[in-house]
């Protein structure tokens, strides 16, 4: 394997549903704590990990490209200040308002809340689970693949499969 | 990075559209999103400057549905092509999964083609990666232009590495999805054959052999007729043929086929050629959500918030102690004044 390819892998974000499952449980704790609506985590490329709370009509996956946009934009803002990064970016609007936080290297907590709560509310429990949050990730980066969850063998041919259909053979 | 999640029974692979200005890599999208199935795209959205220039990115998800069991998922970006936006344009590289580089045929163009694709080696290469392993496909755009290079010419110039190329009209459709299929399946290909040799690590120390390069050259894709329109230009030249049939993301839930975009100021027509048949996507002027100025980045918690009332609640045995004894107190000395002869 080339020495890219092991970088590349390294790096890969692969979740078991274990994992998961203890993600959903702290923000489903944090989302009645801190009585915001919806809690998101997105990694830095913009895939969204998990949700929990209400999230009615949002485009998610657009949501998930954003921020990470968004956030990507303000670290190289830090950078030119000679800061590592924001870990810690908030935006404000008439109902709705979004805090982000940073959690470990690569994993972004997006809160949308509104006017039942407040910004202090949301920050003082969103620094609490982000702890909790981090050290999870650790853990589930060490983790080693597991038998029952895996990528199935012929997933290739059946995409290029799928493909053909889509776009044409 | 391609992110598998079990969880949710998703695998996430981010595709770049990369090349200089102008070059139609913002048209390879729009295209890719009026001819893609519904049901299996979502919204185009875009970040640009009104004078129709890619300020940030655009961005279309597309929905492959479930294959071998996973909810395949691909995310589609551009960067902005001009040279001045080169930190932007690095910010969008970052965690590629595969490259679609659209170069422009026009031999005024050559130049900026070669300058581009020097640029997307530096800033792959600050993310650890080499052009020559990632997933790379060229597409050779404008073709139907006058002063258009022979293939060969392009190939000679810009392909050094072998990559598959396709020749393309971005703006009439032809070589759009010939050029997204070459490149899904070759980051299709990396994928399984990673995940594969992480999978079984452990039982078989098999390594993969190298991925051959799919083959090149697939015949022009007419396009077919718009169906939605979502990007929020405001393009007045450009009819906007009715839509009965909301598109939806299987994944995501979206809404009517007015919902207003996410982003982004008006976006006239590219410079490239007038099209009357595409669609103008959501106007500015009727959000769906009211859009949000960050006005103050930080709202401390105020005296009455709860915020300020949590941590507060620990000491609060003390000062209810404390408070008692005083109202005692207080009470007995309006009690003494208001009845002076009361013990007499």
């Amino acid at each position: 394997m080339s020495e890219a390819s092991k970088k590349l892998r390294e790096k890969r974000l692969i979740f078991y549903s274990e994992d998961i499952e203890k993600l959903d449980k702290y923000l489903n704790e944090f989302l009645k704590l801190s009585q915001a609506k919806c809690a998101l985590l997105i990694d830095k490329e913009g895939h969204m990990v998990t949700q929990i709370g209400e999230v009615r009509d949002l485009d998610l996956d657009t949501i998930s490209a954003l921020v990470a946009g968004s956030f990507a934009a303000t670290k190289e803002m830090a950078r030119i200040l000679g800061e590592v990064e924001f870990a810690d970016l908030f935006h404000q609007g008439q109902k709705q308002s979004i805090q982000l936080l940073l959690i470990g290297d690569r994993t972004l907590l997006t809160v949308i809340f509104d006017k039942t709560t407040t910004v202090g509310m949301v920050r003082l429990y969103a620094t609490e689970v982000a702890k909790k949050l981090d050290k999870l990730f650790d853990k589930a980066s060490e983790r080693k693949p597991r038998e029952s969850e895996t990528i199935s063998k012929d997933f290739t041919a059946s995409a290029k499969s799928r493909l053909d259909d889509l776009f044409g053979s | 990075m391609v992110q598998i999640n079990f969880a949710r029974k998703e695998v996430n692979c981010k595709i770049v559209f990369y090349g200089p200005g102008m070059s139609g890599k913002t048209t390879n999208l729009e295209k890719i999103f009026e001819n893609a199935p519904d049901g299996h795209k979502g919204d185009l959205t875009s970040i640009a400057t009104e004078g129709d220039r890619t300020l940030f990115f655009d961005f279309l998800p597309l929905d492959l549905g479930t294959v071998a069991g996973m909810n395949t998922k691909f995310q589609l970006y551009t960067v902005p092509g001009q040279v001045y936006y080169n930190s932007t344009r690095k910010l969008v590289l970052q965690g590629a999964d595969g490259v679609i580089f659209v170069a422009d045929s026009q031999r005024k163009k050559m130049e900026e083609n070669m300058e581009s694709l020097e640029n997307l080696e530096d800033n792959l290469k600050e993310y650890n990666l080499k052009i020559d392993e990632i997933p790379l496909v060229l597409q050779w755009n404008k073709r139907d232009m006058p002063d258009a290079l022979p293939v060969e010419e392009l190939e000679a110039k810009l392909n050094r590495w072998g990559a598959p190329t396709f020749p393309a009209v971005a703006i009439t459709g032809e070589g759009v999805f010939p050029t997204l299929k070459a490149l899904s399946s070759m980051v299709l290909e990396n994928l399984n054959k990673e995940y594969g040799v992480s999978s079984s690590a452990a039982e078989s120390p098999a390594k993969p052999k190298p991925e051959p390069k799919p083959p090149v050259q697939k015949p022009a894709q007419p396009s077919s007729q718009p169906q939605q329109a979502v990007k929020q230009q405001t393009t007045p030249e450009r009819p906007a043929p009715p839509q009965p049939q909301p598109q939806k993301s299987p994944t995501v839930a979206q809404p009517q086929p007015q919902k207003a975009p996410v982003t982004t100021p008006a976006k006239p027509q590219p410079a490239i050629k007038p099209q009357p048949e595409r669609a103008p996507l959501k106007t500015p002027q009727t959000p769906a959500r009211p859009k949000s100025p960050i006005r103050t980045p930080i709202q401390p918690p105020t005296k009455g918030s709860k915020a300020a009332a949590g941590p507060a609640t620990k000491t609060n045995p003390l000062i209810y102690v404390i408070i008692l004894v005083l109202a005692l107190v207080i009470g007995a000395v309006i009690l003494v004044v208001l009845n002076p002869g009361g013990s007499q």
